[in-house]
Parts: structure tokens; sequence; C-alpha cells
């Protein structure tokens, strides 16, 4: 598929349930009165749930949540991953460089969805909870990629010219090394938004950050799911909006990956599918990862 | 020989810490952060008794560090401590959901690999052509999709609309292997984001690898392409892939939880969703550390496996 295709394909497979979630609250009616739980039509386009609730209603309103929180969580991550991330690939002093990334190591040899679980457990978050544990889930490995990138940049000529110059760490950091990295950031960012939706839909799915009757796609198809046999709709429609967005987003950013390096597969295709090297392999300053 | 050993001692230094800090992230992520586990478990009915006796039941009075010391002293001893729940000790919770999870986990993993490199061989040798294209597409899409939608979209066509397959593994117990068609749906749906990104990076090693000079060379020496893919070209296209098998452990782990609650699977997965939702402490901390110790191992094995197929990679430590 051509570049301009595969936006296209993916933007269609995504537009449906974004546009949904934008725009789907503005759209839901009264709250009636609650009807028979499960029943299939009767005046509802797609029947009841589990509480009796209009689920075409539920629709419009559960996709919101999933997609604010995720959001939410990516740009959390990107604001302590960014700092994080230029300090130590900027830094000359290896105590700070390890001081900052070697707790980061340790956070990636627990599974995330584990660490949701386990804060969870003692502390029942909520949806502002929720967003913050994604985030620390997905900041390592957001920013070994800053480091990385970053590190990359450090080495150029035009860096050594700067400091010789004597312009400011300030500038350095983020005149010049912030600006190169931009794009590869983006295209991180949308990696780990992808991976944000699919943790946030998982941990309500579990009942996790989530009121047990909240308006969200995820919960929907948990708590509905007794009543499968009778009014599938109510699980299979949110269902189905989920694996859109996941599917449509991820195409969006392979898309956008391609774009970044248009000679066919490109060094980042590694990093894409490999969220992070295991074990610290630090490009080190001066040297070319 | 010397450099693979220092490599091996390093590599292994970074397990133990690993799992060091593993240990006590479970214990300060649950136990040391303010609020405390009694407060917690009460949860609904804030009782102030009952806080006192589950307090005192767990020693809650003690000062943190020395309560650590106790947990992994008993850990060491292969003691995790007692439910606060049932009074049940946690490893009775262990033992009963092992089963069912290492056998889903197995039969996936032993899939996986086949699966997997197969499919991403396949796409390598027609690169850009039809199959290709088909494989990359059908992997890409895939990959981000959470389980628990897949799932239940699985089980609304093959065992509500087909019948092909029971929706849930529940009346079946814990001896799964008894009862194959209640295993279908469940390892599919933990096959589908691994095989997805396994057969990518097999499929991007493998066109790297059959493009690089020393193929090229093996062709002039009229060595079979067979040989020259599958013993030449493969092992250096699987040296990446293997390290994202590790990190495919992680997924399998969430997939597990995951596929556990969708299918009722009486597995550890099931234990910890119940302990979590009865804010059972012991029984949580128990799990995560055996999760946390399954990865942690499990990377290690992978980083060894990756080191011996490419060794001039340098993974790690």
């Amino acid at each position: 598929m051509k570049r301009p295709g595969r936006y296209a394909a993916g933007a269609a497979v995504a537009g449906v349930p974004l546009a949904l979630a934008v725009l789907g609250p503005f759209f839901v009616g009264e709250p009636g009165a609650r009807a028979a739980s499960f029943t299939p039509g009767g005046g509802h386009w797609l029947g009841t749930d589990f509480v009796g609730r209009d689920v075409l209603d539920q629709v419009l309103l559960g996709g919101r949540p999933v997609v604010l929180v995720a959001l939410a969580a990516t740009a959390l991550a990107y604001l302590v991953a960014l700092p994080v991330g230029l300090v130590s690939a900027l830094t000359h002093r290896r105590w700070l460089e390890e001081t900052l990334m070697r707790p980061l190591d340790v956070l990636l040899a627990v599974p995330s969805l584990l660490m949701l679980l386990l804060v969870a457990a003692a502390f029942p978050p909520g949806a502002v909870g929720l967003a913050l544990l994604v985030a620390l889930v997905s900041v390592p490995d957001a920013a070994r990629i800053v480091r990385a990138a970053a590190a990359e940049a450090a080495s150029r000529p035009a860096v050594e010219a700067l400091r010789m110059q004597g312009e400011s760490w300030w500038r350095l950091a983020v005149g010049y090394v912030g600006r190169s990295i931009l794009r590869t950031l983006a295209a991180d960012a949308g990696i780990r938004l992808t991976g944000a939706l699919y943790l946030v839909a998982t941990a309500a799915f579990l009942g996790i950050g989530v009121a047990p009757d909240a308006s969200d796609w995820a919960v929907m198809v948990d708590r509905n799911r007794a009543g499968l046999f009778i009014q599938p709709w109510a699980v299979v429609v949110p269902a189905l909006l989920i694996v859109a967005l996941t599917m449509g987003s991820n195409l969006l950013v392979d898309a956008a990956m391609e774009h970044r390096a248009p000679a066919g597969r490109t060094p980042r295709d590694r990093v894409r599918s490999e969220p992070a090297p295991r074990a610290p392999v630090p490009p080190r300053k001066g040297r070319r990862p | 020989m010397s450099g693979l050993r220092s490599w091996i001692a390093r590599r292994l230094l970074l397990g133990v810490a690993q799992t060091v800090a593993v240990v006590l992230l479970v214990f300060v992520l649950t136990e040391a952060l303010p609020g405390d586990a009694a407060v917690a478990f009460a949860g609904d009915q804030p009782d102030p008794e009952r806080i006192a006796a589950v307090r005192e039941a767990m020693g809650l009075d003690r000062p943190a560090h020395i309560r650590l010391g106790e947990w992994v002293g008993g850990l060491l001893h292969g003691d995790f401590g007692t439910s606060l729940a049932s009074g049940r000790p946690v490893s009775g919770f262990l033992a009963d959901g092992f089963g069912p999870t290492v056998l889903l986990a197995t039969v996936t993993v032993l899939l996986l690999v086949p699966v997997g490199v197969g499919l991403g061989v396949l796409a390598a040798r027609r690169e850009g052509r039809f199959t290709d294209r088909l494989i990359s597409s059908a992997t890409l899409g895939v990959y981000a999709v959470p389980e628990f939608a897949l799932g239940v979209l699985l089980v609304t066509v093959f065992a509500l609309r087909l019948g092909w397959f029971p929706p849930t593994a529940v009346g079946y117990g814990t001896d799964l292997l008894a009862h194959p068609a209640a295993l279908v749906l469940p390892v599919l749906v933990l096959l589908a984001r691994p095989v997805c990104s396994l057969s990518r990076l097999v499929r991007a090693g493998m066109i790297d690898a059959l493009a690089a000079p020393y193929t090229a060379h093996a062709q002039r020496y009229g060595i079979p392409g067979f040989r020259v893919r599958y013993a030449h070209a493969l092992p250096n296209a699987l040296a990446p892939a293997t390290q994202q098998l590790a990190r495919t452990v992680d997924w399998l782990l969430c997939g597990v939880v995951v596929v556990e609650a969708l299918f009722v699977i009486p597995g550890l997965g099931t234990v910890l969703m119940n302990a979590v939702a009865d804010r059972d402490i012991p029984v949580v901390q128990g799990l995560a550390v055996v999760f946390g110790l399954a990865t942690v191992v499990l990377n290690l094995g992978a980083d060894l496996v990756t080191h011996r197929l490419a060794p001039r990679s340098g993974v790690a430590a």
C-alpha cells in the first residue's frame, strides 16, 4: 500500500470510534426511565444493558473516558520522560545519568498490568489515578527513547560548535537537541498512546479505576457479558469500537513512522515493535547508538 | 571465553538486582505507602475495631523495615504469609491456580514460536508481494487490540453463532487438558498479540539477513537455498526476536489475567483478581512476587539465548 493509502486506511478504521468518543456525548438524549435489563429492541435501537439503560446512549457516552484517560496518561508520561531523558543524555556526570535511568530499568522488570493491579489492591484509584498509573508504566520506555534520540543528536558536530561558542545549556538542550528529536518523539508518542489505550481499556475491563456501572466501552463489555446470549449488541458494539480504535490508531502510527524515513523499512521499525531493549544498553555519549 | 563468562556473570548479577528490586517494589507499593493494608482491607466498613484487629494480625504496628525483613525471610523459606480474607496460607492459593495457568502459558508459547517464526519467514520470502502484504497488514492491525475485546468477539462468533467451542471453561474444573475444546479460544486470544509482534520482527530480521553479504556469499559457494535460509540467515534473524519473546512474557502475564477473567478459568490470574477485589494484600503480594520472578527469569533466559544466537550483537549488561 502507498503511504496516503495507509493513512486513509488507519483514519477510516479509527475515525468512527474517535468521532463517537469526541462528539457522542453531545447526541445523548435525556436518560429515560430504566427499562428491563437485556431486552433487545423495544424503542431502543441497540436494546438495553444489564441495568436497563439504553445501549446506544451508553455507546455514545462510553468512548470519551477511554480516549481521555489514555491521552492524559501519554501526556503525563512525556512530561516526566522528556526532562529525564534529555538530562541523562546531555549530562556529563555518570552518577546523575545512572540515578535517573537505573530506577526505570527496575520498573521495566514488573509487568505493566501487574503494577496496576498491585496499586489498585491497596488504593482503588479513580480515573485520575488510572491515568497516573498508566503514565508511570509508560515512563521507562518513553525515557529510553528520548535518551537514545537525544544522545544521537548530542553527538553531532553542531552541538560541539554550539558548546564551543559558549551557548547556554538550556539553548543547547531545548533549542537544538530538543528540536531535532521532535519527529522521533512525535512518532514514539503515538506508540505510547496505542499502548495507553490498550492498558486503559484492559484495566477498565478488569474493573480498575472505574465505577462498576460507568459509561465506558470496556466496562460495558465486562458488565454486559452476562447477557451475551440474549442481547449480544450490548457487548459486541463496544467491543468492535475498541478493536477499531486500537487497530486504527496503530495503523496511523505505523504510517507516520514510515513517513519519517521513506526508504522502506526504517531503523525505528525495530524500536517500534520492540518497545524497549531489555537491559541497559546505553548509547554512550559521543558514539552513535 | 573469559569475555563470555564475564558477560554471563554481569547478566546474572543484573537478574539478581532485578529480583531484589521487584520484591522491594511489591512491598513498597502495597505496604509502605501512606494509608495501610488494614484500612484498605476494612474498606467499605471502616470499623475501627476491625481495622485494629487486622493491623495486629498483620503486625502493621511495627516499623516497616522489620516487617520487610520478616516478609523477605519468609519468602526465602517459601513462606508467602497467610491470606487476610480466609486465613489460608498464600502458598495454598498459588498451588491451586498454578496448573491451569502453566498449562495455558505452555500451550501458548509452544504454538507461538512456530507460528510466529513461520509467518515471519513466509512474509520475508514473499517480500512486497500479496502474501507479505496480507500478513504484514493483519499482524499490524491485531498487534494493538486488547485481548478482552478480541476474545469477546471470538466468543460471540465461534461459541454463540457457530457453536464450535464452549464460551467459557465453567464446569471443567482445573483439569483443562481433558477438555481441549475449552482451550481453543483462550489460547487463540492469548496468541494474537505475541504472534503479531514476533512475526513482524522475524520478517524484518529475515529480510536483513537475506540481503546481507554473507548470504550472497554462501549462495555463490553453491550451498543449497534451504540451508542458507534456515541454517545461516534464520539464527541471525532470530536474535532480535528472542528478546521480543521475553517482552511477550509481560504480555502473556497481562493476557493470562484477562483471558482467565474472560473465560472463567480458575488459574493464578483469577486468584489475583479475586485477591485484588477482596483487597487481600498478602495474596496479592505473593502472586506479584511469583509473576515478577517469572518475568525476570524468562528475560534472563532470553538474553542468554540471544547471546548464543548472535554473540556479536552484545546484548545487555
